[in-house]
């Protein structure tokens, strides 16, 4: 049944909806439907000042819905795998080619031979594509998959490190409170971070709060607010967070009666500060050499942190998309704790701002995928702090190319002989791009679910077409701030052939002869996973009137702060770390032996940083950050959002023109890993020594393997941190300018 | 009565949203004909740069210049709210004519499709909009609050009447219906 609520309109019918791209917003839509057409969009319509307005993205929304390159009908390989070309099939052609082959691997090679790649693509409770493929495999006697979030990972792990919570935001009306803001690798601008995080920032600022912004770019959120920008050199954030806090200690301006209270190993933290075990001090002059910012600088940025009050620190995940990234959030979080500003209205907590506490989407109920049988003989890895034991069983994410290529023998999981991808484009999201081609040309058997031929979906044999959002009904949850709730109400009938990913499921559990697979109706399912998640249960007491407005506003007294209680009585609210308090220095992390891994937060060298010898060959620092015209690689081919920003390549004039490169020059940028074609965007807004991808746009690579979609990743690693994050952010590069088109 | 917008400049982020949503109400195809466009300004030299946005649609002069500049009378300005409006039946086109209107605007407000003598197009102040008592589209999308629309006199109550911003130069000769907070360096 579809469920949409309209009210009459001279253009057809309004749907009170919301979208499920993996943004940093989570928008209340209101669509302006005609006939099976989305014909406008209009935002929330609140009273301001509360208003939760969306972005440009689904302000296109209708171009991503109605794209003439969507797949409409199932369709079957006709070129060479990778090529994208495809033919149209059938329904039953396509389940039945899928399902001999899935078959075809299992007998052959057992269940261990069948990857599923899931991601973050849609992200709603019912229709979050990976876990009804998830339900379905396992119940086939299962699969190997992937382990790690792309984004987030270093944060997550700092955070459970020195909280034992991801729960580390507090919402953004909060920064109404803070005296003094610094952005440290966060740009809200464009990554959205929450809706209306940059409105809150303004008003902020307007408020009278100091801004500073630390980061190699002068971005759009440093450029529309700062009172300051600090360029840093990528990687080397850490540095200067430990140069602070040796400005602190030794001029005596941390908050000692706060670390003895809250924290765990501020002296072991302090010992490394001092140079006590290492014999470095860890001075502002140590840190300048590092990092690019001069030693005055962190000196009087120290001073300013410690003295103003409250502060809100606000680091965020970009820095820590790299190969030391979750010593960045663990620094922080530890400087956050210095400064007493942990769990205090205006102050932060660090730690990569995961997310509040209320309506977050980590908490969203959704669709039960049941047990891997693959993984029935793994260890336990719940909470667990120790990586190795994650890949025991599965992949990190950011080797999935590589054990596909190496199997066993490289140390991984299984011998993988097919794929069945959904809710991703991996080829593109992950390190090493041209290693996915090479990889996924090997395989026996690939199927992709999307709803675009993206630079995933070139390399399948079969393609199973996807509806969007826009297609179906779901709740969703908004992704690291609030506290609301939203609902996606079908605004219009499936497209040509597409499926939803639960019914593509539930059709080949029928055809596999898996009994009792789906026994719900949408509806059904909806109202379970709503009567089965307390959070819904204690805010929401009229289903109906729910779905009918599209959102569940929870009023709060006060912003949420991070851990107030544990603030406020400490006693009776341990932190949920083994000592109950914050962990500076954390036992679990130095059981792990791993020196990757250090127990308090460390700067530490890794490869590809600026000092490694291969930056004579390869001078510059590549950054890969959000683009704003789109979520990651979604809504690439959106016209509206291709024509605000042309994809570029940031470069310092005084690199430009070091290599006789003008601004709007077609260049390369290239390393060991690949090479990208683009155009230039000089600019003074990055630091010398750097040059930013922004990530998302399509791989495309031509007959000479140069990648004409300029892919950020066609040139990043595919490896991962001591605590698993991916390392986008740690890779060298040259650029050169080419003659003719890029 | 002339209706007008009010564009606060320290508060925008270049992000677009405008641009797009003006497009999506209006139905213009992605390509250069953009009824609302924002502008990007850089100065400055590594690490002391200064970046603005602009917002920029068009400012339903109080006197038109675009209206005396079109030989074929196609652009008026509507007595009873002051917004200035084109009949694109009545346009020659942009071949034809050699695009008039354009190269009389300070604020190349007036815009052309890609197709062969595309005929004008411009803001309208989303009239539809407006006579339903809506703000124009462009004003609701605006993430950060930057823009604001409204009868000019309402206008200048709430925020002043401020002329200059990065990118921007006030027309004694137009007079247009805006009223700006510019950004300026910290």
């Amino acid at each position: 049944m579809n469920h949409q609520k309209t009210v009459n309109h001279p253009d057809g019918r309004i749907v009170r909806t919301t979208s499920a791209y993996d943004c940093g917003g989570r928008c209340p839509l209101r669509l302006h439907v005609k006939g099976n057409q989305i014909l406008r969009v209009e935002g929330d319509d609140a009273p301001e000042p509360n208003q939760l307005r969306t972005c440009l993205r689904c302000r296109a929304y209708k171009q991503y819905v109605h794209h003439p390159d969507r797949f409409l009908y199932p369709q079957k390989r006709v070129g060479k795998r990778g090529e994208g070309k495809f033919e149209r099939i059938s329904w039953d052609e396509a389940y039945d080619t899928f399902i001999r082959q899935l078959d075809r691997i299992k007998a052959t090679y057992g269940n261990s031979a069948i990857l599923l790649a899931t991601g973050g693509g849609y992200l709603a409770s019912l229709h979050q594509g990976g876990l009804a493929a998830s339900r379905l495999l396992n119940q086939y006697g299962g699969y190997v998959t992937h382990y790690g979030n792309i984004s987030s990972e270093g944060a997550v792990w700092a955070s459970l490190t020195q909280y034992g919570s991801v729960m580390v935001g507090h919402s953004r009306e909060d920064m109404m409170n803070s005296k003094l803001i610094i952005l440290w690798g966060w740009d809200p601008a464009r990554m959205i971070s929450g809706t209306n995080t940059m409105y809150h920032l303004i008003r902020a600022k307007e408020n009278g709060a100091k801004i500073i912004a630390i980061d190699p770019r002068y971005h759009d959120t440093a450029a529309t607010l700062a009172h300051q920008w600090i360029p840093v050199y990528p990687g080397t954030d850490t540095a200067v967070m430990a140069a602070m806090a040796h400005v602190m200690i030794t001029e005596n301006l941390h908050d000692q009666q706060f670390l003895n209270t809250y924290t765990v190993g501020f002296d072991a933290f302090a010992d490394y500060v001092l140079g006590r075990q290492d014999g470095v001090e860890k001075t502002p002059a140590w840190a300048a050499q590092i990092s690019g910012v001069d030693a005055d600088t962190i000196q009087t940025l120290a001073r300013e942190y410690a003295t103003t009050k409250p502060a809100a620190l606000m680091d965020c995940q970009g820095p820590a998309r790299s190969a030391m990234g979750e010593q960045y959030n663990r620094c922080a979080s530890t400087l956050c704790a210095m400064t007493g500003n942990v769990g205090r209205p205006g102050g932060s907590a660090g730690g990569g701002l995961m997310g509040i506490p209320v309506g977050h989407m980590f908490r969203q109920s959704a669709i039960p995928p049941g047990k891997n049988p693959f993984e029935a003989d793994g260890p336990n890895v719940k909470g667990t702090l120790d990586i190795r034991m994650r890949v025991k069983k599965r992949i990190h994410i950011n080797t999935l190319w590589d054990a596909i290529l190496e199997g066993t023998k490289g140390g991984y999981p299984s011998e993988i002989k097919m794929m069945w991808s959904m809710c991703n484009n991996y080829v593109n999201q992950i390190g090493n791009s041209n290693k996915a081609d090479k990889a996924l040309k090997e395989l026996e058997f690939i199927a992709v679910s999307e709803l675009f031929p993206t630079a995933t979906a070139r390399y399948a044999d079969i393609i199973f077409p996807v509806t969007s959002a826009a297609e179906r009904n779901d709740f969703t949850r908004p992704w690291p701030s609030g506290p609301y709730f939203t609902v996606i109400n079908q605004a219009i009938e499936p497209l040509g052939e597409c499926k939803s990913d639960l019914q593509i499921a539930s059709e080949l559990a029928e055809r596999l002869g898996i009994e009792g697979f789906n026994p719900h109706s949408e509806e059904e399912w909806l109202k379970i996973l709503f009567d089965n998640n307390p959070e819904y249960t204690t805010h929401i007491d009229d289903y109906e009137a729910f779905r009918q407005k599209g959102i569940h506003r929870i009023d709060l007294p006060e912003p949420i702060v991070a851990f107030r209680d544990q603030i406020k009585d400490p006693q009776n609210n341990p932190f949920p770390t083994p000592s109950g308090k914050i962990e500076i220095f954390s036992r679990r992390a130095a059981d792990l032996d791993n020196p990757a891994c250090p127990a308090i937060p460390k700067y530490l060298p890794t490869a590809e940083d600026r000092f490694d010898p291969l930056a004579e060959k390869y001078p510059l620092q590549l950054l890969t950050p959000h683009p704003r015209n789109r979520v990651h690689s979604e809504l690439y081919l959106v016209p509206w959002l291709r024509e605000v920003e042309e994809h570029r390549v940031w470069i310092n004039s005084k690199d430009a023109n070091a290599r006789g490169i003008s601004d709007g020059d077609p260049v390369q940028v290239f390393n060991g890993r690949g090479t990208v074609a683009l155009p230039a965007f000089v600019t003074e807004r990055i630091i010398p020594g750097v040059v930013a991808i922004f990530e998302g746009s399509w791989y495309d690579p031509d007959e000479n393997g140069v990648d004409r979609g300029a892919c950020a990743n066609t040139l990043t690693r595919d490896a991962y941190s001591g605590g698993g994050a991916c390392v986008m952010n740690t890779s060298l590069v040259e650029i050169k300018k080419v003659q003719g088109s890029a | 009565m002339q209706m007008g917008f009010y564009f606060d400049q320290s508060r925008c982020t270049g992000c677009c949203a405008c641009q797009v949503a003006c497009k999506d109400w209006h139905d213009v195809p992605a390509g250069d004909e953009k009824w609302m466009r924002v502008l990007y300004s850089e100065k400055g030299r590594f690490p002391n740069v200064f970046v603005a946005y602009l917002a920029s649609a068009c400012w339903h002069c109080a006197a038109p210049i675009c209206a005396d500049a079109c030989p074929a009378d196609a652009i008026s300005k509507r007595e009873n709210d002051g917004i200035v409006l084109v009949d694109p039946e009545k346009c020659l086109g942009k071949d034809d004519c050699g695009a008039k209107c354009l190269k009389a605007c300070p604020y190349d407000a007036p815009q052309f499709g890609p197709e062969e003598n595309a005929r004008m197009h411009k803001c309208n102040f989303c009239e539809d909009r407006l006579a339903e008592n809506k703000v124009p589209n462009c004003v609701e999308a605006c993430p950060v609050r930057a823009l604001d629309a409204g009868p000019m006199e309402e206008l200048e109550t709430k925020y002043g009447t401020g002329r200059t911003a990065e990118a921007f130069t006030w027309s004694k000769r137009t007079r247009p219906s805006v009223i700006l907070k510019a950004k300026s360096a910290e």
